[in-house]
């Protein structure tokens, strides 16, 4: 299976407990990885509510993953 | 020679040039001050200059001296004309000589700024319809405002304090910054006809303010509704405890007039709202999104696409934060094409309830301070089409790609057509205490994390521990439609931002506790 590198931002990095992680998995794109994600940490923003970066360019939720991948979850924020 | 002087006959420019000629100068930069043939809408047919001379000479003779050190110029002379003076004549002399010509130009606008404020020179203007006056020299001007102590004046009706600068204010030496080649005299001039409109005086605000009436921005609109408070101060360092419970658009104006009394700061005591919005970004040429929730930001935003004016916009999150510019004017990319929704306020958490250290919104501050002069002074390497993520803790940083969406790709953004009025579901929160809600039949679900759940636990009535994140996970199957449920958070903000989402499933009988625990605590005390 893929290794993907993942990093978190935000309210993600919260509830993931940590900013970056490594993870193998059978997920095909951003969307079936945010499904895999969000149930094993319990994110709370739906996946309309975010963006997604693959190797530091935003990209499509149905873009094909490959092993090696850095993919970054970016929730929007609103403090100041 | 004295560096000031004053003259009863004609000036000669070609001989006041010579008398500072100096081999080792590279740059030699004058000004000349003309009579002009109207003041403030009336002709003018003759002046009449007249000086308290021993004061005058000293003073200009100071003014000459303090250019010559600042500025480290190797000669520099003014002469001022007195007397009678036509049409066209030459009133007054300036004549810098220096290695470079940055520091001549610079010197030469400092004395003639500085005899313009600081020497008593009387002018009597003779008016085409046979009428004259005397226009008093600004130093007299100062100290006629002096004698009453009203430094603003207060609308009230506008919600507005208007802070006018003294007239015969004195402006910070900008050479630091005008030494830069890529700043100069044309920069800073430029600056100082600038106008910026600033959308929050928090933690993002404070930088944003400071460094741009520091730089001699010449206009600066601070809109801010809110009063200080104490958890502010740790972030927010243009307030003193001394300041706590006054509003603090005024107490940054204050503030900044201090810093520098030269710039025009206008205080809008309000929020930024889709009623004032086109108003208040109308003032600036642009616009700087410092507020502290989803709904500002996007009305910022929008407003600044439909003005056409670009927006300099950050967000903070504990020890992170991201920067965006929008240029509708330039045919940039804007919030929407990253955000098409407005994201709903509670479901990211804010400073009260995520934490915030200072140095946070103070790191993006400063950089959108940057961006802005950045755009102003017309400087290389600006954001666009591009959001900036930095971690603090991580000391790490991510620069993406975000260009335009395919829906405003070809011209104006499509997904902003209007200003949408905030998003105000009727009767979904509730004044109650606890008691009241429970004996009415509501089940109580706390939706705070463990952690706060456990400093401070609701003890009056039974409740469900419930935390925001599972909840809206496993909602709306494991809630029965029937039941009405009232949720419960410190502030207030997730928990109706939590009953919006949960109606929005099709659960008509969420309610949210209206300004959360910290309110219900606050209605205990008041009623017992």
């Amino acid at each position: 299976m893929p290794m993907i590198r993942l990093k978190y931002y935000a309210l993600l990095r919260e509830q993931a407990g940590c900013g970056e992680e490594r993870l193998e998995t059978a997920a095909r794109d951003p969307a079936a990885l945010y499904d895999e994600l969000a149930r094993r940490h319990g994110f709370s923003l739906p996946q309309a509510q975010l963006k997604v970066a693959v190797n530091a360019e935003f990209s499509d939720w149905s873009r094909p993953l490959a092993d090696g991948d850095e993919v970054v979850f970016i929730p929007p924020v609103a403090g100041g | 020679m004295s560096g000031f002087d004053f003259s009863r006959q004609p000036l000669d420019p070609a001989a006041l040039s010579t008398s500072l000629a100096d081999v080792a100068a590279g740059g030699f930069a004058t000004f000349e001050g003309w009579v002009r043939n109207e003041n403030e809408g009336r002709e003018v047919r003759r002046l009449d200059y007249e000086a308290f001379e021993e004061l005058a000479l000293k003073e200009g003779s100071r003014i000459v001296a303090e250019a010559m050190q600042r500025f480290g110029v190797r000669g520099a002379r003014c002469v001022h004309r007195l007397g009678e003076l036509g049409l066209g004549e030459l009133a007054v002399w300036v004549g810098v000589a220096s290695g470079h010509r940055a520091e001549a130009f610079a010197a030469c606008r400092y004395i003639i700024d500085e005899v313009k404020h600081r020497v008593p020179i009387w002018k009597k203007e003779h008016y085409l319809d046979g009428d004259s006056g005397w226009v008093n020299c600004e130093r007299c001007a100062e100290a006629a405002h002096a004698h009453h102590d009203h430094a603003h004046d207060h609308d009230h009706d506008s919600g507005q304090v208007i802070r006018t600068p003294p007239a015969a204010a004195s402006a910070p030496d900008y050479s630091r910054q005008m030494v830069l080649k890529e700043v100069g005299l044309a920069g800073q001039r430029r600056l100082a006809a600038s106008s910026v409109v600033v959308v929050g005086a928090g933690g993002l605000g404070c930088p944003v303010l400071s460094y741009l009436a520091g730089a001699g921005v010449g206009t600066l609109h601070v809109v801010d509704g809110d009063r200080v408070e104490a958890s502010n101060l740790h972030r927010q360092p243009l307030f003193a405890m001394a300041d706590v419970g006054r509003p603090k658009a005024e107490v940054a104006a204050e503030k900044l007039a201090a810093l520098n009394p030269s710039i025009r700061v206008q205080a809008h005591l309000t929020r930024f709202t889709e009623e004032n919005a086109a108003g208040l970004v109308a003032l600036g040429e642009l616009v700087i999104d410092c507020s502290d929730n989803f709904a500002t930001k996007f009305l910022v935003n929008d407003a600044a696409v439909l003005a056409g004016k670009p927006a300099v916009m950050a967000s903070i999150y504990q020890y992170e934060g991201q920067l965006q510019v929008a240029r509708p004017d330039a045919g940039g990319s804007c919030l929407r094409c990253l955000w098409p929704e407005a994201t709903r306020d509670g479901m990211v958490g804010n400073c009260a309830e995520a934490g915030v250290l200072g140095p946070v919104p103070g790191l993006f501050g400063n950089l959108q301070a940057m961006e802005a002069l950045k755009l102003l002074l017309d400087l290389p390497g600006q954001l666009r089409d591009e959001i900036l993520l930095v971690d603090l803790l991580g000391l790490q940083q991510h620069r993406l790609r975000a260009p335009r969406c395919a829906e405003c790709a070809g011209g104006r953004c499509a997904r902003i057509t209007g200003l949408q009025p905030a998003r105000v579901t009727e009767g979904l929160e509730l004044s109650l205490l606890l008691e009241e809600a429970a004996a009415a039949g509501y089940r109580i679900v706390d939706l705070r994390e463990p952690g706060e759940t456990a400093r401070a636990p609701i003890t009056a009535v039974e409740n469900f521990a419930w935390p925001m994140a599972r909840l809206l996970d496993e909602a709306p199957a494991k809630l029965d439609p029937e039941q009405r449920y009232l949720l419960v958070c410190s502030m207030g903000v997730r928990s109706r931002a939590a009953a919006e989402v949960l109606r929005a499933r099709g659960l008509q009988q969420v309610f949210s506790l209206s300004g959360g625990l910290a309110a219900e605590q606050q209605r205990r005390a008041a009623g017992s």
